[in-house]
């Protein structure tokens, strides 16, 4: 594959391994995730250059748009997380659990 | 220029001067002196009687009558608005009456509240009152009619609440405005309808292009404000009510003159209703309706002035009845002469009232012929002209419309109901004359009975001539247009004074009986029925307002409070929102990084098995 097509699709998966294998902080897990929605715009970019297909160019910024909203709703999660838990640890999410 | 109708039209323009005149004084910014009530508005009043006399004498002697268009006022996209004047016989025979009767109160009221410190604003408000009645009568347009009728409604607000310290008082003066209203609804209605359909106002046009069209609901509409202005069955609580005010006000408003105006809306417009037999038998069953239950109500009720009342809306049920016969002038004879006699009546109870140091009731009167004879003799002649003893006034007016009625082929159930009526009529009246002037006195010893004061006297003496030979004058001197039937079986013609003495008899009969006991515990439901008033106030005037009142709570609190606010709107939509996420999370075990790491083993042998 092109140098190109690797490197985004490499940042894909590797946010999403650090997504997955998070380990202390839900603010890293976050930081991943946006790192996922940025390479997946990348990707959009270049396959609508790649292809050429002009009626595409909207959808880069149509996800930009919606990722920025989820990435509000995961920042209200996290206040919420450290309103009630005191800090966004993860271990503290299951603390009392048996 | 022809003489006669030049003084004809000339006087009648005075009579309304002299009347505004007083009233124009008081515009002025320096204090009237103490005696302006007597000097000024009594003077006006008997000199504008004594002009009026002037165009009757002419329309006795020729017939004439005359319609006077003064002024062009103003103008609405269709039609204009003048002020016009129409004296017909209707309004050159009631002027004078009006202003006899009004003579007579005034002079009377001049005594009765000579020691109100307001007195002279008390003789403007029945000045102002006066002219706004004379408009209404001699209205030829409805804009000219409107303006008399508020007119009159509202001087009869301010002065039902003329001792506005009393509770009573003042929800009086409230009830009468608001069944006033419920009334002007039906005649805004009719004005609205005839601006729509017939393009005018003017009573002229009204009668000519009337012919080509459905009146009825115009009429209802009328028969509406009539029922409201002249306390018909319905919206009849606030005639007995309105006692609260002064006795000259009662006198004046509430006998002779103000409630008489609907009635004379209706003969106004009659030929209106000539040919519509809807409105007819609605005249004719609302007026028997409504004589039967006001006299029915009028026999236990125990204040003088409620039962003079009472009396007062049976006769105008009695007015009604005949406009439902098709007989107009019948039920503006009944209005001339009613006037007269309810007057007196009126009057006599205010002297007789502080006489006995303002004692109403008449338990606590009687033997009354011996201390004060003039009065009490004034009240049976009164009593007697009401009842329609032969040859009084009452008489030429009654007696006549009974005959009508039993000699037409309408209903014979209005027929039934008036005649128990009228034999009411003698009891009550009766009830009113033993209760006062025989028997023993049943008041204090020291009550200040004194009828010396010609203010007094005179007045009573006056309407007490007006009560004798009133109904001959009139009935001798004004033809009427519709044939009355003159042949009919005796007992027909005598049917009025034949109730009217058993009604007498029975009166007398129970009143002997009232000192024996026939039984134990007495049964007086009927009693209770009558005495309040058929229940008819207490049930409207409180279940009414409670309906209302208690729909405007549920639905701000219920169902907007409540329901939109909680149930519907942001709350529950939050509430759903939680239970669902509760139900959701408890099946979750909180173990993320598990989750997340099976997720991305799936996703990894997901693509390599596409490679493969």
């Amino acid at each position: 594959m092109t140098p190109v097509h690797f490197s985004f699709c490499s940042a894909f998966i590797l946010g999403l391994m650090g997504l997955t294998f998070h380990r202390t902080h839900l603010l890293s897990a976050l930081l991943c995730l946006e790192g996922m929605m940025l390479s997946l715009f990348i990707a959009l970019a270049l396959w609508t250059l790649q292809f050429e297909m002009t009626g595409f160019s909207a959808a880069p910024m149509l996800l930009l748009a919606f990722s920025a909203c989820e990435a509000s709703a995961g920042l209200a999660l996290l206040v919420a997380t450290a309103r009630t838990h005191g800090t966004d640890r993860l271990q503290n999410l299951n603390l009392l659990q048996c | 220029m022809h003489l006669t109708t030049l003084i004809l039209s000339s006087s009648l323009i005075l009579v309304i001067a002299i009347l505004i005149y007083p009233l124009l004084t008081t515009l002025n910014p320096n204090p009237q002196d103490q005696k302006w009530a007597i000097t000024h508005v009594k003077t006006s009043v008997k000199a504008a009687f004594l002009m009026s006399l002037l165009p009757l004498m002419i329309f006795l002697d020729q017939g004439t009558e005359t319609i006077i268009t003064n002024w062009h006022w103003m103008n609405t996209a269709p039609f204009d608005i003048n002020i016009s004047f129409k004296f017909d016989h209707y309004s050159i025979i009631f002027t004078p009456i009006a202003l006899y009767v009004t003579w007579s109160i005034l002079e009377f009221a001049s005594w009765y509240m000579h020691s109100d410190p307001l007195m002279n604003r008390f003789f403007k408000y029945l000045l102002l009152f006066l002219v706004a009645m004379i408009l209404l009568v001699s209205a030829n347009n409805m804009f000219q009619l409107f303006i008399g009728w508020e007119g009159v409604g509202i001087m009869s607000f301010l002065l039902i609440g003329w001792w506005y310290g009393r509770a009573d008082a003042n929800t009086a003066a409230l009830q009468a405005v608001l069944y006033n209203r419920v009334g002007d609804i039906g005649l805004i209605m009719a004005m609205a309808w005839l601006a729509m359909n017939l393009n005018s106002w003017e009573i002229q046009q009204i009668f000519f292009l009337s012919k080509n069209f459905d009146m009825t609901l115009p009429l209802i509409g009328l028969i509406l404000a009539a029922t409201g202005k002249s306390a018909q069955f319905g919206l009849h609580p606030w005639l007995p009510s309105a006692m609260e005010g002064p006795t000259p006000v009662s006198a004046l408003l509430h006998s002779s003159t103000m409630v008489v105006a609907g009635i004379f809306l209706l003969i106004r417009l009659h030929p209106l209703m000539e040919n519509n037999n809807i409105a007819l038998t609605t005249c004719l069953c609302l007026g028997a309706l409504t004589t039967l239950f006001t006299a029915a109500c009028a026999l236990t009720q125990n204040d003088i002035k409620k039962i003079v009342a009472f009396s007062t809306s049976s006769q105008l049920g009695l007015m009604m009845v005949t406009i439902g016969l098709n007989q107009p002038q019948l039920a503006f004879l009944h209005i001339c002469t009613h006037a007269f006699f309810k007057a007196m009546l009126f009057l006599c109870s205010g002297s007789i009232i502080h006489s006995l140091n303002d004692e109403q009731d008449i338990r606590k009167m009687g033997g009354l012929q011996n201390l004060m004879p003039m009065t009490s003799t004034c009240l049976t002649i009164g009593s007697l002209a009401l009842t329609g003893t032969p040859f009084l006034a009452g008489f030429f007016s009654k007696d006549a419309i009974i005959e009508a009625l039993n000699t037409s082929h309408l209903n014979a159930w209005a027929l039934i109901l008036t005649l128990i009526a009228t034999s009411f009529t003698a009891v009550y009246s009766f009830r009113v004359v033993y209760f006062v002037t025989m028997g023993t006195p049943r008041f204090l010893p020291l009550s200040p009975i004194n009828e010396n004061n010609p203010s007094v006297i005179n007045p009573i003496k006056r309407l007490a001539w007006g009560s004798i030979i009133a109904g001959l004058i009139i009935t001798s001197n004004f033809l009427p247009s519709k044939t009355p039937i003159m042949s009919m079986p005796l007992t027909l013609k005598l049917a009025a004074l034949l109730v009217t003495i058993i009604g007498l008899l029975t009166a007398l009969e129970l009143t002997a009986m009232t000192n024996k006991q026939f039984k134990i515990t007495p049964t007086i439901p009927l009693h209770h029925f009558s005495n309040m008033l058929g229940y008819f106030p207490a049930i409207i005037h409180r279940l009414t307002p409670k309906l209302n009142l208690s729909l405007g709570q549920s639905i701000a609190t219920q169902l907007i409070d409540q329901t939109w606010f909680e149930a519907t709107g942001p709350k529950g939509v939050s509430s759903l929102q939680v239970k669902m996420a509760k139900t959701v999370s408890d099946a979750q075990q909180g173990m993320i990084k598990t989750y997340l790491t099976i997720f991305l083993l799936t996703t990894t042998i997901a693509i390599l098995l596409t490679m493969i």
